[in-house]
């Protein structure tokens, strides 16, 4: 199994590899922006469509997630949060254009976590002073900092390993199934003469299709709303 | 020839190019996604606000011109009764005047033809009175054969029929 491949190579610093994932989320964040200006597109006061009146269900919805989960004072934090959401949840569905994931890339989730951590650190900073946030680890008794600290650090990077794991897994998965499927049809077609019909992988119809409902759909929507409950939830601790 | 990264690896310029388009794509959901959705709800909000304001200055407008026109109702009905009132004063005044006038009227021109009835009696009994006493003459003339002075005839006859 691959991991993500090199579109091209930027000739400087040594030759910095860009890869598919970041190629990717390149169209993905093109598509997200051209949807957002379609449909932000005649808003109205009065009278709004059926387009609108469903945008603005998804954004009260994402709001009101927000409020429920941080509370009134962190309502700032919902285009992140919706952005996040968005960025995870188009670019696991992405897999079903053929398209590779940039969910199953290890380094495209480790950054978004490592900006939920800094976002921790900064809140707890903002709400309880630098002494405040540094005593933070020695509580509650000094000789448990080293623990604490681990279990800070330990944060970000379950939430990664998590939502790598599960897309990565679907992938591996998926591409298993696809792979067996194809060297069954191969070994009970493999008598008929004509080698155009042995040579079609007729087993791969219907299968990977019920696999991909938990793999893609499913495993797609739960990833994208935990790392963004997860990253509200911690955020919000770490105001407390 | 084709490259890979490996399968489970972490690569900085990766990050580093996911942070940069967590950033841009953020401000341009930012811009083209939750700005103007939360415009054009706030917008919305001001207007509803707005509109019921407006209702309510509507509808306290609305209750004062209503006491207003009950008022002025009122006052109209009693200005109207003032008017049949004093219409009815009036009419009464006059009908009174023109019954007065008319039996004044009446009564003055029985008492002008009662006169002249008087007038023409006492002129019947008169010329009457002349004509019995020229007839008496006549016959005393004839009777006796005498004539007394025209004069004193008549007088004399006429005394005695007024003595009679």
């Amino acid at each position: 199994m691959n991991g993500p491949k090199v579109i091209f190579t930027i000739p400087i610093f040594g030759g910095i590899k860009v890869s598919e994932s970041i190629v990717n989320m390149w169209i993905i964040m093109a598509a997200l922006a051209a949807a957002s200006i379609w449909l932000t597109h005649g808003l109205e006061r009065r009278n709004p469509s059926k387009k609108q009146l469903a945008l603005e269900k998804l954004i009260d919805m994402l709001y009101g997630m927000v409020t429920d989960v941080m509370g009134e004072r962190y309502i700032g934090f919902a285009p992140y949060i919706g952005t996040l959401f968005l960025l995870s949840i188009v670019g696991s569905l992405s897999a079903l254009t053929g398209m590779r994931p940039i969910t199953a890339d290890l380094s495209v989730i480790l950054a978004w976590t490592v900006v939920t951590f800094l976002l921790i650190q900064a809140n707890n900073i903002k709400n309880h002073g630098i002494f405040g946030w540094l005593k933070s680890f020695a509580e509650p008794v000094p000789f448990i900092t080293p623990l604490n600290i681990i279990s800070e650090i330990a944060n970000p990077v379950s939430m990664t390993f998590r939502h790598f794991g599960n897309i990565a897994a679907g992938l591996v998965i998926t591409s298993l199934v696809y792979g067996g499927l194809a060297s069954l049809s191969a070994a009970v077609f493999s008598r008929i003469p004509n080698d155009f019909f042995a040579s079609i992988p007729i087993f791969q119809v219907g299968l990977p299709a019920v696999l991909s409902v938990y793999f893609d759909l499913f495993t797609s929507f739960l990833q994208a709303y935990i790392i963004c409950m997860l990253t509200m939830v911690f955020v919000q601790g770490a105001g407390e | 020839m084709e490259e890979y990264l490996p399968f489970v690896s972490i690569d900085i310029w990766t990050m580093i190019f996911t942070w940069a388009n967590l950033i841009i794509l953020f401000l341009l959901l930012k811009k083209f996604l939750f700005k103007p959705v939360n415009k054009m709800l706030a917008e919305r909000a001001a207007e509803i606000e707005d509109s019921y304001k407006a209702a309510g200055i509507a509808e306290s407008k609305a209750e004062n011109m209503k006491a207003e026109y009950e008022g002025k109702l009122l006052s109209a009905k009693a200005e109207a009764d003032g008017i049949i009132k004093t219409a009815l004063e009036t009419a009464d005044r006059r009908s009174d005047s023109i019954v007065t006038e008319a039996s004044d009227k009446a009564r003055r021109i029985m008492e002008k033809s009662r006169k002249q009835a008087e007038r023409d009696k006492k002129n019947a009994v008169n010329e009457a009175r002349a004509d019995i006493a020229k007839m008496a003459a006549d016959i005393a003339e004839k009777l006796i054969g005498k004539r007394f002075g025209e004069d004193d005839d008549e007088k004399l006859i006429s005394d005695m029929i007024d003595r009679i």
